[in-house]
């Protein structure tokens, strides 16, 4: 942090017990945290030794305004340090012209006064100490009260659950629709011309002659009908069977051809 | 009857599980409240008196019997309590709350001069204070008191068991008394 514009350090004053540079170059003073401008404003007058009672707090101001621009605060209790600050240098400028009456203070007009500010400060050194007091027997000798055992809980009621509980329930469960069926699978039903050839040979293996339409009738697609078909004229082709349909549409017989060497 | 009534309360106070009310105890009893009170009161007193390792411990209109400081800390192998330490400002805010009870965050703000709010709900959350209700002021402030917990944690057997603030401290607010409202 630096000087803001008229927060320079005032000339210390020639009491030289009270105005104890804080941070000298010569050493350097390892001071706690202040989380409060109480604290700091404590600190600067119980590190002096002074009377908190009778000292004038304008006499603490050039440290506490020292302190405050040297060593940076949390920011967020800045504005609790600068108010502080002002009514420190309002106390302090005001011993400075002591010849000057003080206008009267309007009423409703919150006028920080040394007295106020110093009774703060009394307060917060009271409560302090307590802290400090408290910290001390924090756990040291604690009183210890009964833990609840498990006696002390409250019973949940276990009775056995009614029938017709049960009922419900799997009237509940019944009730509740069977999930749908998955999508039928598509396998592609593989139907080729060979396996049909031999459909056909085994046909044509007992008596010699079958027709045409028993076989496609036994076929379960059209695809493996038009495939026996297919085979039927590769093996008309290969000339290993005759076929001959009379008349239109009509039935078809097959024939094996007999093998020439046969 | 009433010579039975302290026994009864000592082994009431024994088996119960949680922080038993003055009028809970007169009618368990069947008496007076200001009987229940006296009998109690003179229990408490019996027990410290001879040096007992019970107490009674009082607050906020209710009694619970505790193990005395005095054999608290040697208690602890036994009970091994291991509780975080306070931070500095805790302890600073749980003091304001304690001495100061029932008061606001305004309130211990005023006097640490410090933004107080994460410290308060730390002690709240430790159960160390409790909401007590919310002063009659404009924005209805919620007033802190402190708990069994935080007599038990400090070995205290009430909050008038809590060692005197210093004296100058005293008369600086005769002299000027401070000033009330948010």
């Amino acid at each position: 942090m630096t000087h803001p514009e008229g927060m320079e350090p005032i000339p210390v004053e020639a009491d030289a017990s009270v105005a104890l540079p804080v941070g000298d170059g010569a050493f350097t003073l390892a001071l706690p945290a202040f989380e409060g401008p109480l604290q700091l404003l404590l600190h600067l007058i119980e590190s002096r030794q002074l009377d908190i009672l009778t000292v004038p707090l304008a006499d603490v101001a050039d440290a506490y305004v020292e302190h405050l621009a040297r060593h940076p605060v949390d920011a967020a209790n800045l504005s609790e340090f600068v108010a502080i600050a002002a009514q420190l240098i309002l106390l302090k400028s005001r011993r400075m012209l002591p010849a000057e009456p003080l206008p009267p203070v309007p009423d409703g007009v919150d006028e920080p006064d040394e007295d106020e500010l110093r009774r703060r400060l009394v307060e917060y050194r009271a409560l302090r100490d307590a802290a400090t007091a408290l910290g001390e027997r924090d756990g040291a000798a604690p009183a210890i009260r009964r833990e609840p055992r498990e006696a002390d809980l409250p019973e949940v009621p276990a009775e056995p659950l009614p029938a017709i509980v049960l009922a419900a329930a799997l009237e509940t469960l019944a009730a509740i629709p069977e999930p749908a069926p998955p999508p039928p699978e598509i396998v592609v039903r593989e139907v080729t011309i060979g396996q049909q050839i031999s459909v056909l040979r085994e046909a044509l293996s007992g008596g010699g002659r079958v027709l045409l339409q028993t076989i496609l009738a036994r076929c379960r697609s059209r695809t493996e009908a038009a495939v026996t078909f297919l085979a039927t004229l590769e093996l008309v082709r290969r000339r290993q069977v005759s076929a001959e349909q009379g008349e239109l549409f009509g039935p078809i017989t097959i024939e094996a051809v007999a093998e020439p060497g046969a | 009857m009433t010579d039975e009534l302290e026994p009864y309360y000592e082994a009431l106070l024994f088996i119960a599980e949680r922080p038993l009310e003055t009028a809970e105890l007169a009618e368990l009893a069947g008496v007076p409240r200001v009987q229940a009170e006296g009998a109690l009161s003179s229990l408490a007193e019996r027990l410290a008196e001879d040096g007992r390792g019970l107490r009674i411990q009082q607050h906020d209109g209710a009694w619970q019997l505790v193990t005395a400081p005095e054999v608290g800390a040697r208690l602890a192998t036994y009970a091994a309590r291991e509780e975080a330490r306070l931070s500095p400002a805790a302890l600073e805010a749980l003091a304001v709350v304690a001495y100061r009870q029932p008061c606001t965050r305004g309130d211990v703000e005023r006097v640490r001069g410090v933004d107080s709010d994460y410290v308060i709900r730390s002690l709240l959350h430790r159960r160390l204070i409790v909401e007590v209700g919310r002063r009659d002021t404009p924005g209805r402030p919620v007033l802190f008191g402190t708990s069994f917990t935080f007599l038990e944690r400090f070995g205290l057997t009430s909050i008038e068991d809590l060692p005197p603030l210093s004296s100058d401290a005293a008369q600086l607010t005769a002299l000027a008394p401070a000033a009330d409202g948010e």
